[in-house]
């Protein structure tokens, strides 16, 4: 399959993918570039910022009533109504589907040197698109001296909207609340203090999950934002 | 703090209106990644009759805008979290999902039934006051784009806008404008070629 090597090649075909002139098995193939090459994705979108406002030439025109009607009644019916626990349903079925990339990850984590000793126990998180996201571990109880929590992003181009953070929330057994480990930056490699009230409760929680809070974290001291990442612990 | 990423385009732009535009929506979306149905709502009422706008041109069909408008609108909210303002402007981002989605619905074999009213409303639509080229220019965000589309021959601006609002194929353009399909190709290219260079120079 051509990779597209040639500079004004590239260029070319992604100012064609997003004016809509290259179709049939070109764009196909140009679309499954696009997953990879993080270039094509930045000639991509810079075409789509040249090009995009062309649209202004239709003019505007008021959609009927209706219209807004209909997509309020769909928004309404979404997770973030329901509530904390219909979204741990959703993430908690995502995450047993998804057991043969996590043991791929965990096979991979292996082989990788790490300082501490290789029985952590870790939780791959995943988006909703069950790709994985983040990693996070910890060492064993039995290990020596302080249990940082390590939290490695997998995202290419991680980020938040504005004001807003990332909150890591452990998720204890049963009914429990959530309880928050901190606040999660955007650097890849990254260590969070394990609180030590926590310590004795993060060996028997379930799992982790990030969501996403207006900056400095939930107000409440319980989630009050949309969950991004939700993994489960593998021991 | 001007860089040469055209993506900013929308942010640093021609227009402090243009700028406080984007930089609301921008604000609004955030809210909207933090579930709030109000900033939805006011999210809405700002960009709806832009984007209804295009996707009417697109279709042509009231019924289809309607429904790809609800569906792109629904993207919109489950995604916000997704909206990262470094990479494209708030505008630009909703625009293309619309765009996309009613070029996809184009290619679908419904659009048989679109087959003669498409080539009518194409030349009405040149006869409109304001025509497309007024409206741009009276736009804060495409101001710099209208003038640049200006300055191409008027065979590659008219390719450039029918590939944009139609989703058509080189082999399409040529037979819609009964012209060889390698003419056609240059046209398209050169012109994509110019409009970079111009839009370049634009922000320098």
């Amino acid at each position: 399959m051509a990779s597209y090597r040639n500079p004004q090649l590239r260029d070319k075909l992604a100012a064609e993918y997003v004016l809509g002139t290259l179709r049939g098995r070109a764009r196909a193939r140009f679309q499954s570039l696009l997953k990879y090459d993080t270039d094509l994705r930045r000639l991509v979108a810079d075409w789509q910022a040249r090009l995009t406002p062309m649209a202004a030439a239709a003019g505007d025109i008021e959609p009927p009533a209706r219209l807004w009607r209909k997509i309020a009644a769909r928004i309404r019916t979404t997770a973030s109504e329901g509530g904390w626990s219909t979204s741990l349903a959703f993430w908690r079925s995502l995450a047993a589907a998804s057991m043969t990339a996590v043991f791929a990850l965990v096979i991979y984590l292996g082989a990788a040197p790490e300082a501490e000793p290789p029985i952590a126990t870790l939780a791959v998180m995943f988006d909703k698109q069950a790709r994985p996201a983040m990693l996070v571990s910890w060492p064993p109880r039995e290990a020596a001296g302080e249990r940082p929590i390590r939290v490695r992003i997998l995202q290419e181009h991680p980020s938040m909207p504005a004001n807003t953070s990332w909150e890591l929330w452990m998720l204890p057994g049963g009914k429990a609340a959530p309880l928050s480990l901190g606040l999660v930056g955007l650097e890849p490699a990254q260590v969070i203090k394990l609180e030590p009230q926590f310590a004795a409760m993060i060996d028997q929680a379930w799992g982790v999950a990030l969501t996403l809070e207006p900056k400095g974290g939930s107000p409440t001291g319980a989630p009050t934002g949309p969950v991004i990442f939700e993994g489960q612990w593998i021991k | 703090m001007l860089d040469s990423n055209p993506a900013s385009f929308g942010l640093i732009s021609r227009g402090s209106r243009s700028q406080a535009q984007a930089e609301r929506l921008a604000a609004l979306l955030a809210q909207c990644a933090l579930g709030n149905h109000a900033a939805f709502a006011d999210l809405y009422r700002a960009t709806a009759p832009k984007l209804f706008g295009v996707a009417l041109r697109i279709l042509r069909r009231e019924d289809w805008a309607e429904e790809v408008l609800q569906e792109c609108y629904v993207n919109v909210w489950n995604h916000a979290a997704h909206y990262a303002v470094a990479k494209s402007a708030p505008l630009t981002w909703m625009t293309s999902i619309v765009r996309n989605h009613c070029l996809d619905w184009l290619r679908r074999p419904q659009r048989e039934a679109a087959g003669e009213e498409y080539d009518v409303a194409l030349e009405n639509w040149r006869d409109e006051n304001p025509g497309p080229m007024e409206r741009l220019l009276a736009s804060s965000e495409a101001a710099a784009l209208a003038r640049c589309l200006g300055e191409l021959e008027g065979r590659q601006r008219q390719s450039i806008m029918l590939a944009f609002f139609h989703g058509l194929s080189h082999s399409e353009l040529a037979a819609h404008l009964k012209q060889p399909l390698g003419t056609v190709k240059t046209w398209v290219r050169h012109g994509l070629a110019r409009l970079k260079r111009c839009l370049a120079g634009a922000q320098a």
